[in-house]
């Protein structure tokens, strides 16, 4: 399949976010799910700024990679593979069938979580602790789907080279 | 309430789902308005008991609902149950709410 060069530079593009972005979640998991993560400290994040900034970079660092993966690799992965564009939900399908994502639902149900991990807005301590450990504990589902994304990509690259 | 009878059923059936029989679930927001137009879909659920890792069932039953209802509508789920703090727009929730 010959694939035009700005899309092989695109998906090539959209490989090396993933992998900055993986990293970047990565480091910012660490320092908030360090062993000072509890109800307790998350009830007293006006007392501790520095520690508000790190769960901050770490919402957006989570939100931002489903964002690159749901929203511009997986539709430039499909597109680059003679898929016409679709709706999220019908991609997401396509991605389960193929086997790259082990839950189109559970990637959804993690979308859900984007609203409840903003403190700003969130009165309640509950359900921000929960959110984040929601997050934390489905990092996998994310990073496993950009690992199949980015190898199906490799592949797709070197077959064209 | 601007809902079809399918919505209600795939809402009710997945609330029952997620977070079992004892659950309530009321309609709120722009949706009761039958005068309005779009809008979220905004459903509190009530527990009689305490619920553990509620978002991680929040977001399962919104996932579901959405998947089940086949689009991207934006369902927003608020969670009333005892060990949880009441909020001002829990009261609200209840007290404009519509029994599904």
């Amino acid at each position: 399949m010959k694939i035009a060069a700005e899309i092989q530079a695109r998906l090539a593009f959209l490989v090396r976010v993933v992998e900055k972005e993986i990293e970047h979640l990565d480091y910012a998991d660490q320092q908030v799910f360090s062993s000072s993560f509890n109800r307790t400290s998350i009830e007293n994040l006006a007392q501790t700024p520095e520690y508000a900034l790190k769960i901050e970079a770490f919402s957006s660092r989570f939100c931002r990679l489903q964002d690159t993966l749901g929203d511009k690799l997986l539709p430039a992965l499909l597109a680059a593979l003679g898929e016409f564009p679709k709706a999220l939900l019908v991609n997401l399908d396509k991605a389960e069938k193929y086997g790259w994502l082990t839950s189109a639902e559970q990637w959804i149900a993690l979308r859900q979580l984007r609203n409840r991990m903003i403190h700003e807005y969130i009165d309640d301590p509950d359900i921000f602790y929960s959110a984040l450990v929601a997050a934390h504990n489905n990092l996998s589902l994310i990073k496993d789907f950009a690992g199949y994304l980015n190898k199906q990509v490799a592949e797709l690259l070197s077959e064209e080279s | 309430m601007r809902l079809t009878k399918n919505e209600i059923k795939v809402i009710k059936e997945t609330i029952t789902e997620v977070f079992g029989t004892e659950a309530v679930v009321r309609l709120f927001g722009s949706r009761v308005d039958d005068a309005a137009k779009g809008g979220d879909i905004d459903l509190l659920v009530t527990l009689s008991s305490p619920t553990n890792q509620p978002v991680e069932k929040m977001i399962k039953a919104e996932a579901k609902i959405i998947y089940r209802l086949g689009n991207e509508r934006k369902i927003d789920l608020l969670l009333d149950a005892p060990n949880l703090n009441q909020q001002q727009i829990h009261r609200i929730a209840r007290e404009q709410g519509v029994l599904l």
